[in-house]
């Protein structure tokens, strides 16, 4: 009976802990550019979410997907990659110059050769912050 | 006239005008500028400054002789003297230069002595000089006088006894008159003696008595006999006279001839005063030598006065020149100073102006002249570097010095000795051992003291060791030690010899020489903008090396690649960075690392490529 009130409120946590759910607690976080570019394997888990308010610098769009640079807060120095994927449709319009919060999740792809493509930050949703 | 006073300057001189002008016309090895290129015009390239006459004889008119030899003439505009068809320098001829040196050198003559010689000579030209306006006659006691005044002038050694040759002139004269004037007062005699005689025979034969005819005889053959003795003493007279003459004009052409002026000017003004019968033609030779050149002066048949003029002409020239020697020095003019004097020298090198020509201005003259007479050594010795250090020292001496010929000509030649050496070289990379002797001969011939020459013959030192230098060059272009050949180009010129090492070692230099420029121009870009310079200079030559593989070899190459680095130190990172991302497959981070590399140099051309690259991969992998 224990164990099983234990495993239950194990499951229960586990449920509330899940990377969708573990860091996008509904306010910004701090995410550091700079240990990005240096150790993305650390920081770019494949499934870890990140809350993160930021300055579209820059758009690129390659085929029907844009790749979004972004500047946060806390560094405006440094660009961060954001994958917006073909499939995934925004509440708003991206536009530059504009801050927006972004909902990111960290994903590993494989390209047509089944090589990886690691620490991909791709948008899963995007909020004005006006 | 200045013409005439040298023409008879150089003919009347005898010996010396003979030993003056080279008899054999031997052709100077190489034609050469006169020494005095300022006074020489640029239109007579015959003119030699050696003195070998010029190389086209006929064009020039035949001069007139005498005395066998031909006399030489004077070009005024030049300074010039045409003798046996070849042209000379009154300023470089050996025996004038030497003559002219000596009497720079020597001391002038202001002796007390002289002084007094000086005013003795003029007091006697005064005095002839007076009767001679003035008509009247100079008697044989006054005569006597200046006999005995000469005598005792005769002993000053600048007289060098000529005066005592005048003074014997005039007494030998006076005592041939003395002589003639004795046998015309024995055929008075005579003739009294003979009128006597025959009024005795007349009357003898009106008495005509038988007994007077021994004596009538005896008086006929006394008559006769001093008829004959008139006669005879008449041809005398005449002989002696004509003898007289002769001796006494001869005398006086001498003095001319001799340069000794006022000499000459004193027996041709007394000539009346010893002889009376006004008779004042030359007793020369008709047509001799002598005639024809004292006809040359007027025309006409030589006189006495011909002499006199011809002397009085060569002092007014000497002095003239000394007062412009004098103005020329005041002026700092040494060089027209010089040319004065030379003329006055030689023109009248007795007369007491020249003579007493003080020694500082000697010393003037003598300084000039030494740097113009060097300048003639040193361009019959082609030694064109001191040519131009002469032309300047000269140039300092003389306001009016025109250096201009003697710079141009030394120019040209050192050019010309510069362009053979240029092409001894091209011979020498090209192998071709004959023309490179040939051509650098030509560069010693044209200027031996060729400073470049000196090069020359190291090259030539490389060529003949060349086998060693071949291997040498093959083992440096192996290990690609292009810097090391680039830095000894000179010494491996010698692997043309080969033409693969050729091609190699021009392709060397290529590469190196545009790795230089490309180094030296990315140096500009980094020092004017001192925080993007650096990232511009480090992509340049990263971008170089993919162009040119070979620059990575270069120590120079990698010492600027190293400091570029340094300095742009954060781009390079992110670049290096982002590359490493790249083979982990982490691309998020190396687009992140481009982004971070455009941001500090956003014109980047590589992280501007390597952006666009890893954003292709993200965006076609499927998550």
């Amino acid at each position: 009976m224990v164990i099983g009130v234990v495993v239950l409120l194990a499951g229960v946590g586990f449920f509330f802990a899940s990377p969708s759910g573990k860091r996008s607690s509904g306010k910004p976080q701090d995410f550091s550019i700079r240990e990005y570019r240096n150790d993305g394997s650390r920081m770019a888990v494949p499934g870890n979410r990140y809350l993160l308010e930021g300055r579209v610098e820059n758009i690129e769009t390659i085929g029907n997907s844009r790749i979004v640079a972004v500047s946060l807060k806390n560094n405006r120095n440094e660009r961060l990659p954001l994958l917006v994927s073909k499939d995934t449709i925004l509440k708003v319009n991206l536009t530059r110059k504009d801050s927006f919060l972004f909902e990111v999740e960290c994903r590993t792809g494989r390209d047509s050769s089944g090589n990886e493509v690691k620490g991909i930050l791709v948008v899963k949703n995007a909020e004005s912050t006006k | 006239m200045k013409m005439r006073i040298l023409t008879m300057l150089m003919s009347g001189l005898g010996c010396v005008a003979q030993a003056q002008m080279p008899v054999s016309p031997t052709p100077a090895p190489q034609p050469q500028p006169t020494a005095a290129p300022a006074q020489a015009a640029p239109a007579q390239p015959q003119l030699d400054i050696s003195g070998a006459p010029a190389n086209n004889p006929n064009a020039e008119p035949t001069n007139p002789k005498l005395l066998g030899m031909e006399i030489p003439m004077l070009d005024p505009s030049n300074d010039t003297i045409s003798y046996n068809g070849g042209k000379f320098d009154v300023g470089n001829n050996a025996v004038v230069r030497a003559k002219f040196e000596a009497y720079l050198h020597g001391t002038p003559d202001t002796s007390e002595e002289t002084r007094q010689y000086s005013k003795k000579i003029e007091k006697i030209l005064k005095y002839v000089r007076g009767h001679y306006k003035s008509q009247q006659s100079i008697g044989s006691d006054a005569l006597i006088q200046i006999g005995k005044t000469l005598y005792s002038l005769s002993e000053v050694p600048t007289d060098g006894q000529h005066a005592g040759t005048l003074a014997s002139c005039i007494v030998n004269a006076l005592d041939a008159q003395r002589a003639n004037r004795t046998r015309r007062i024995e055929n008075a005699r005579i003739n009294k003696e003979l009128d006597s005689l025959a009024r005795t025979t007349n009357n003898l034969n009106k008495s005509k008595s038988t007994n007077n005819s021994f004596l009538v005889a005896y008086n006929t053959k006394k008559i006769a006999q001093g008829q004959a003795d008139q006669a005879k003493n008449a041809a005398t007279n005449v002989q002696s006279e004509l003898a007289a003459k002769v001796s006494y004009q001869s005398n006086m052409v001498n003095f001319l001839f001799m340069r000794r002026y006022d000499h000459a000017v004193i027996a041709s003004r007394v000539y009346r005063h010893v002889f009376h019968d006004g008779d004042n033609t030359m007793k020369i030779e008709k047509d001799s030598k002598a005639d024809q050149f004292l006809k040359s002066t007027t025309g006409l048949p030589p006189t006495v006065n011909t002499v006199d003029t011809l002397a009085n002409e060569a002092r007014t020239s000497v002095d003239k020149h000394m007062e412009a020697v004098h103005s020329m020095l005041a002026q700092n003019k040494l060089g027209a100073a010089t040319q004065h004097l030379i003329e006055a020298v030689a023109i009248g090198e007795h007369m007491i102006s020249v003579l007493t020509f003080p020694v500082e201005g000697r010393r003037r003259v003598a300084e000039y002249w030494t740097l113009r007479k060097r300048a003639l050594s040193a361009l019959n010795a082609r030694d064109y570097a001191m040519v131009d250090q002469i032309a300047a020292k000269m140039k300092a001496l003389d306001v009016e010095f025109d250096d201009s010929m003697l710079l141009s000509y030394s120019a040209g030649k050192k050019r010309q000795s510069d362009l053979c050496i240029r092409n001894a070289r091209k011979a020498l990379m090209a192998g071709d051992d004959e023309e490179f002797n040939r051509c650098i001969t030509e560069a010693g011939t044209i200027w031996p003291l060729n400073p470049n020459l000196d090069a020359s013959a190291k090259h030539l030192e490389a060529f003949d060791n060349n086998s060693s230098v071949l291997a040498e060059f093959r083992t440096l272009f192996a290990r690609k030690e292009y810097r090391t050949i680039f830095k000894e180009q000179e010494r491996f010129e010698c692997v043309a010899v080969d033409p693969e090492l050729k091609a190699q070692y021009k392709e060397v230099i290529l590469v190196i020489s545009t790795i230089d420029a490309m180094l030296k121009q990315l140096e500009s870009v980094a020092e004017q903008d001192r925080v993007m310079g650096p990232c511009i200079a480090y992509e340049k030559l990263v971008e170089y090396s993919t162009t040119e593989p070979r620059c990575v070899d270069d120590p120079g190459y990698k010492d600027a690649l190293n400091l570029y680095a340094q300095k742009a130190h954060d781009f390079v990172q992110a670049l290096r960075d982002a590359e490493e991302c790249e083979k982990r497959h982490e691309f998020g981070s190396a687009l992140a690392n481009y982004y971070r590399a455009l941001c500090l140099y956003p014109k980047s051309t590589l992280a501007g490529q390597g952006a666009s690259k890893v954003s292709d991969i993200i965006v076609k992998a499927q998550y």
